[in-house]
């Protein structure tokens, strides 16, 4: 028997898939690794040490947590880069928000807040009589629930950054659609699940605060926030303090230097600060707490300290204009480190609903690790199910066989190609290999049978006859399985989505690749004497 | 052991009473389907997926009774988890998973999974999966009419595919398997392995000259192997999994178990004596 490359071909081109496939899986990651992100990220994704097969959170553990973005938003508005701080100042007023929780965009023409009727208290229709009331006509049916898609990017990109910086590099943050709804799918392997709702559940709002006292009682003024920052360090511990040193830029630290003077920071000795933290800010300026710098994040005072002596004095220089250092004080080490990667990411413009209507999910990564080999004797024990049923049926080892072989080999070329795009396996994955391998048996059951049933085999076109014969059930019966499962491929239904894409792209492989390979294999069998 | 596939002489029986079989069973679960929907609001029970809750795995030597006490709010199942001692689903119709998880750590137990899901998440998701199974089975009829481009043919795969998703689901619903997103994966699995085998009769029976039965007995060597070997798979698929402790697989498995079977029956009764009705009065007519 000799494996003519041109007559062939088909069974000359499954070997190259499965070659292709063995690269994909086995060979470790070179130059072109780059899909997997940084080399140090490498070390915490959830992959084998053996192949290049990534696995989801049910076959290695880790938390995840999907959920909706906080906020409703307006498009298709016409107004001028000058109008925007007016309708954010009049939608401020009229729905009673704070400035970072509204956001005009004159080159997008949208306006956004991201507050809403779930997850806080203002409805659209507000929303639509608030924006009216800065004289653009809008109707409650104009508003959408969500919010720009630029906001949605940023979100996206700031919620890695820090999923980077505090170590949980193999965690990802990505958007998915929904027909009318947008999520954020946050998955980080090995984490558990408080770690990673505090890590992107608050917004991250950095502020510092000069709190004194004026002429009618205590005032305070915002002295800068994240973006005045040239320049942020590492936490660090000093004899019992802790702090994130930071540098302004040249106008924030002129700023900061002015409202130091005119507000007496800078008086000879610092400044006394008795700010209590456990009591409200209100509550502390009645009882004249001194001259105090706050610290605040998300609104919330986390630190107050005194200005110290030789900080004072050069206040008092000037100095402090020239060179703009600072160190923000914390209570702890911990808080630090938090402060610290709040400032270096950013905050989020909109925080995500996991509250209301988000969903969370965390398994332990031991118990996970536990389910991979289980999962792979489960798949096994499937194949020499489906073998001994062949084997039963035909009695023909030369005719069972090639056909398990094949089926194998389509599995095979499923799990080259999930290493190839780097998807990530999870038992839903695991279902539709084996239900892969249930279709692909049957399909190779109907060309053996079309081809063997009516007597025997005598010429090349016979052959042929058959087989185009049995390939139209095959087409057939693959365009109905793809299509029943073209709409989980595409809605947002988690798990589904994978199962529906591994099925499809192997009933694919199946009808392309490994199926015509079986019919040239079976082609040889029957017609040896020719 | 003979497993040929074995020739039933379909002269003996009428079209009617061919189909009796088949379309009582049809009735049955749809009528077991309309009393659950009446008594419980839905036709199948749903799991947490898709009406909001917590799902959780713990590990504790405690009893259910003491698992059950403590927790403030009502737990609304625990199920010991096969292959796994001393390890427990516990089910909470609550969708705030911080203070159940809170007890349950107080209660040093070890948390190996946590799900929570929002309400309005799962209604989103339950109205998607509706959507996802409308689509799946419209875009089937759709393809299944184009190709025959005839009436009854059509009507006769069409018709097995709906059953075999209807009876499957009334099973599910004795059964007491909830409707999560895997089982509605294997609804879905189940309409392209339904649709082999009614495409294989209908393709030899129309497409082939020669004689009905022999067409037919021909198609049913090879249709009967294929679901034979797929129930087969999905069997020990089944066992296996549950024996294992593997979630989400044996809810597919028996499932496609159920589906298979009554893809058997469907083809080669309801299917069979419609298209001999087509072949020897329809065509005449």
């Amino acid at each position: 028997m000799k494996l003519h490359f041109k007559k062939h071909w088909r069974i000359w081109l499954l070997v190259v898939f499965v070659l292709v496939s063995t690269v994909a899986v086995f060979a470790p990651l070179g130059g072109d690794g780059g899909i997997t992100g940084p080399a140090e990220d490498e070390t915490n994704t959830a992959g084998s040490q053996y192949t290049n097969l990534q696995f989801g959170l049910e076959l290695s553990g880790g938390t995840q947590v999907r959920a909706p973005f906080v906020g409703m938003s307006v498009s298709d508005l016409e107004f001028g880069p000058d109008a925007e701080s007016e309708i954010e100042g009049t939608l401020q007023s009229e729905l009673g928000l704070g400035a970072g929780d509204v956001r005009a965009d004159a080159e997008a023409g949208t306006v956004e807040v991201f507050d809403d009727s779930v997850a806080g208290n203002t409805t659209r229709a507000e929303f639509a009589d608030a924006l009216s009331a800065a004289g653009y006509e809008v109707e409650e049916s104009d508003v959408r629930m969500g919010v720009t898609a630029d906001t949605r990017e940023g979100v996206e990109d700031v919620l890695n950054d820090r999923l980077r910086e505090r170590g949980l590099g193999g965690g990802t943050a990505s958007q998915v659609t929904a027909p009318g709804q947008r999520y954020m799918v946050v998955e980080v392997p090995g984490a558990n699940r408080s770690e990673v709702i505090d890590l992107i559940g608050d917004r991250g709002q950095v502020e510092i605060l000069a709190l004194y006292p004026g002429d009618g009682g205590y005032e305070t003024q915002s002295l800068l926030s994240q973006s005045d920052l040239a320049e942020i360090g590492g936490a660090q511990q000093e004899q019992g303090e802790t702090f994130v040193p930071i540098r302004l830029n040249e106008q924030a630290g002129q700023r900061f230097g002015d409202a130091m003077r005119e507000n007496g920071f800078d008086q000879q000795g610092g400044t006394r600060c008795s700010y209590e933290l456990e009591r409200s800010l209100e509550e502390n300026m009645d009882d004249d707490p001194g001259r105090c710098l706050l610290t605040v994040l998300d609104g919330e005072v986390v630190f107050a300290a005194g200005v110290a002596p030789n900080l004072a004095s050069s206040f008092e220089s000037g100095a402090f204009d020239e060179d703009p250092s600072y160190r923000t004080t914390t209570t702890s080490f911990e808080d630090a480190r938090e402060l610290e990667i709040n400032m270096r990411t950013g905050a989020l413009r909109t925080t995500l609903d996991i509250d209301e209507r988000g969903t969370t999910f965390f398994l332990l990564p031991s118990l996970a690790e536990r389910f991979k080999p289980l999962s792979i004797v489960t798949g096994a024990a499937a194949v020499l199910a489906v073998s001994f049923m062949v084997f039963l049926r035909y009695r023909r080892p030369e005719i069972a066989a090639p056909m398990i072989l094949t089926a194998a080999a389509e599995v095979y070329i499923l799990l080259g190609f999930a290493a190839a795009v780097n998807l990530a396996l999870d038992l839903s994955h695991i279902a539709g290999f084996i239900a892969v391998i249930g279709t692909g048996v049957d399909d190779l059951v109907i060309i053996a049978d079309e081809i063997m049933q009516q007597g025997d085999v005598s010429t090349s076109r016979v052959f042929e006859s058959r087989f185009r014969k049995a390939f139209w059930v095959i087409g057939a019966a693959a365009a109905t399985t793809i299509i029943a499962m073209s709409p989980l491929a595409v809605l947002s239904l988690g798990e589904l989505q994978g199962f529906a894409i591994i099925t499809i792209v192997g009933v694919l492989i199946g009808v392309l690749i490994t199926r015509p390979a079986y019919g040239d294999i079976l082609r040889i069998l029957v017609l040896r004497n020719e | 052991m003979d497993v040929s596939v074995p020739e039933v002489d379909y002269t003996e029986y009428t079209n009617r009473e061919l189909v009796a079989v088949p379309l009582t069973l049809l009735g049955v679960a749809l009528a077991i389907l309309v009393v659950a929907t009446v008594i419980s609001g839905t036709p199948v029970a749903l799991g947490i997926e898709f009406t909001g809750g917590t799902e959780m795995q713990v590990v504790t030597d405690e009893s259910q009774a003491e698992i059950e006490s403590t927790f403030d709010g009502e737990v609304s199942s625990i199920t010991p988890i096969a292959g796994q001692s001393n390890a427990y689903q516990l089910t909470f119709q609550a969708d705030d998973a911080d203070p159940i998880l809170q007890q349950a750590e107080g209660a040093g137990y070890e948390v190996e999974s946590i799900g929570e899901r929002s309400a309005s998440f799962a209604a989103d998701s339950q109205r998607q999966a509706l959507f996802a199974l409308l689509i799946a089975f419209g875009g089937m009829a759709a393809l299944v009419a184009l190709m025959f481009r005839t009436f009854v043919p059509s009507i006769a795969v069409i018709a097995s595919a709906f059953s075999d998703l209807v009876i499957p689901l009334a099973l599910m619903r004795l059964f007491g398997i909830e409707l999560t997103l895997g089982t509605v994966a294997a609804l879905l699995m189940l309409i392209g392995y339904s649709v082999d085998s009614d495409l294989l009769l209908n393709n030899h029976v129309l497409r082939r000259r020669g004689d009905f039965y022999t067409s037919t007995f021909r198609a049913m060597q090879t249709g009967v192997t294929m679901t034979v070997t797929s129930i087969a798979a999905m069997i020990v698929m089944t066992v296996v999994a549950s024996l294992l402790g593997i979630p989400l697989l044996p809810d597919v498995g028996l499932i496609l178990v159920f589906g298979l079977l009554t893809d058997l029956m469907n083809t080669y009764l309801l299917n069979v004596s419609l298209l001999r009705y087509y072949k020897y009065e329809g065509v005449a007519k």
